[in-house]
């Protein structure tokens, strides 16, 4: 628990440092520098390579069926 | 009375939530998204194919950027010829000749709803699933926090999944070895010779998003999933030595998930550096490790595009053989060429292009709209499975991808 409890507040710690301004934010607020932009056509293309792989999965619970045949 | 799912019956219900949402967006003034998609995929070789279709269509409003509201609907077509008793012996009979046609069709319809305030936000969702030989329901939550000047993103989030899987019953066969794989999915969930099993799933997710320069921000996520109940495919069978059975998959799996992004802005060019890895384990001892590689470049206003590289290693499950007859791996035995040790290849690309308002501002009747277009190639090298003596001959696959996103 104290590990846990170190890992978050080092995390914390470190993001602290982070001194990016709201009007330095014009190329991280660009689709190509956020995370998960990608839209429907990127969760479409991760479900249909991840279903064809051993270690798909682990980051939802939608039904998957049972990835048969 | 039953009533029975149709894709015109789905794509129905949907398009008419989705009216409903529009018209009530419009009414409080929202902003209103929307977007179909349709994904082709396909791999082929010899005589066996795969192939699926997975089309899609997304609602989202906002009202006052307080709540959202989702809907959602998507289907995965999915046919080919396979492989119904893998590893049969190579001398006598030639499996892949021998290929069974197949096909399935899936509904999943979502809806959630979002609760956002100055700093953080609340997300539920909840999806329903449901095929000729399965059926789901599953819930999440996401709870998010923004903190120093919104340059740290924390993600909590939870997942509980409620599966069934259609199986031939077979009450007299006491051992997995005398389980007979299941012949179709004709009669599942009604028939006195089906059985439905459980499966359940629970998700455990973290993230941490953080921008470090203005130019360079990072995430990191992990994630545990616990899945207990039935996990194999009740129509392969195994072969054993002197029979073939039913894959015996265990009924137990935990899944562990480190994910790692970063994106660098490269000024000079006007483009983005993206790199992804990711770690994966689960106690079925299966190993991967993916890295990712990406470009993505403004070409000019409205065009963008995309290239991306991606490599994938996995090892096998600890009960995967490629010969249960002479190599036996306990009491388990799968004919998953997904659980053995393999690799794979990607390259593709990504075209987007956002079409120019007019001078009233608007696209059309629309306050935006985009088009996207996706190519992959995928190579597959499956180092250790076999059926019978030949190596697996659909080891190419393609998929394309065309969107449209519409804004109001």
């Amino acid at each position: 628990m104290s590990l846990r409890a170190f890992g978050v507040f080092g995390i914390l710690a470190l993001a602290a440092c982070s001194t990016v301004r709201p009007e330095e934010k014009e190329f991280l607020a660009q689709p190509s520098m956020t995370f998960g932009s990608g839209g429907e056509d990127a969760a479409q293309e991760d479900h249909v390579i991840s279903n064809r792989e051993g270690s798909y999965g682990g980051g939802g619970v939608s039904g998957g069926g049972c990835g048969c045949n | 009375m039953q009533l029975s799912v149709t894709p015109a019956r789905s794509s129905a219900f949907v398009c008419g939530l989705a009216i409903v949402v529009v018209a009530w967006s419009s009414h409080v003034s929202a902003q209103v998204r929307a977007s179909t998609t349709a994904t082709y995929y396909r791999e082929s070789g010899a005589n066996l194919s795969h192939q699926a279709i997975t089309p899609s269509v997304r609602v989202s409003g906002v009202v006052r950027d307080v709540v959202s509201l989702r809907l959602g609907w998507d289907a995965d077509v999915v046919s080919g010829a396979s492989v119904a008793v893998v590893d049969a012996p190579g001398g006598e009979v030639d499996a892949i000749t021998s290929a069974t046609k197949w096909n399935d069709f899936r509904n999943n319809v979502t809806g959630g709803i979002g609760v956002r305030g100055e700093f953080t936000s609340l997300d539920v969702s909840y999806t329903w699933g449901r095929e000729s030989d399965y059926r789901s329901h599953s819930f999440t939550i996401t709870g998010r926090a923004e903190l120093f000047d919104r340059n740290t993103t924390l993600e909590l989030g939870y997942g509980r999944g409620f599966d069934q899987v259609c199986n031939l019953a077979q009450p007299r066969a006491q051992e997995p070895v005398d389980r007979q794989r299941l012949p179709s999915s004709d009669g599942c969930f009604d028939a006195d010779d089906r059985e439905s099993l459980d499966l359940s799933l629970q998700t455990f997710r973290g993230g941490w998003t953080q921008a470090w320069t203005p130019i360079f921000a990072t995430q990191l996520s992990v994630s545990a999933q616990v899945i207990n109940g039935f996990q194999g495919n009740p129509y392969r069978a195994v072969w054993l030595g002197r029979a073939a059975a039913q894959e015996n998959h265990p009924e137990n799996r935990v899944r562990y998930v480190g994910n790692l992004g970063a994106r660098l802005w490269v000024q000079p060019l006007r483009g983005a550096l993206q790199l992804g890895g990711r770690v994966y384990r689960d106690t079925w001892d299966v190993f991967s490790v993916t890295a990712e590689l990406a470009w993505e470049q403004r070409l000019w206003e409205g065009l963008s595009v995309r290239l991306r590289g991606r490599y994938y290693n996995q090892t096998g499950a600890h009960f995967f053989s490629d010969d249960y007859g002479r190599a036996p791996r306990g009491q388990y035995f799968t004919g998953d060429r997904e659980l053995s040790p393999m690799s794979s290849w990607l390259a593709g690309g990504r075209v987007r292009l956002d079409l120019p308002a007019g001078d009233d501002g608007k696209v059309g009747p629309f306050a935006a709209f985009a088009i996207v277009g996706v190519f992959d190639m995928l190579f597959y090298d499956f180092r250790e499975f076999r059926y019978g003596r030949r190596e697996v001959p659909n080891d190419k696959g393609m998929l394309a991808t065309l969107s449209l996103e519409a804004e109001f």
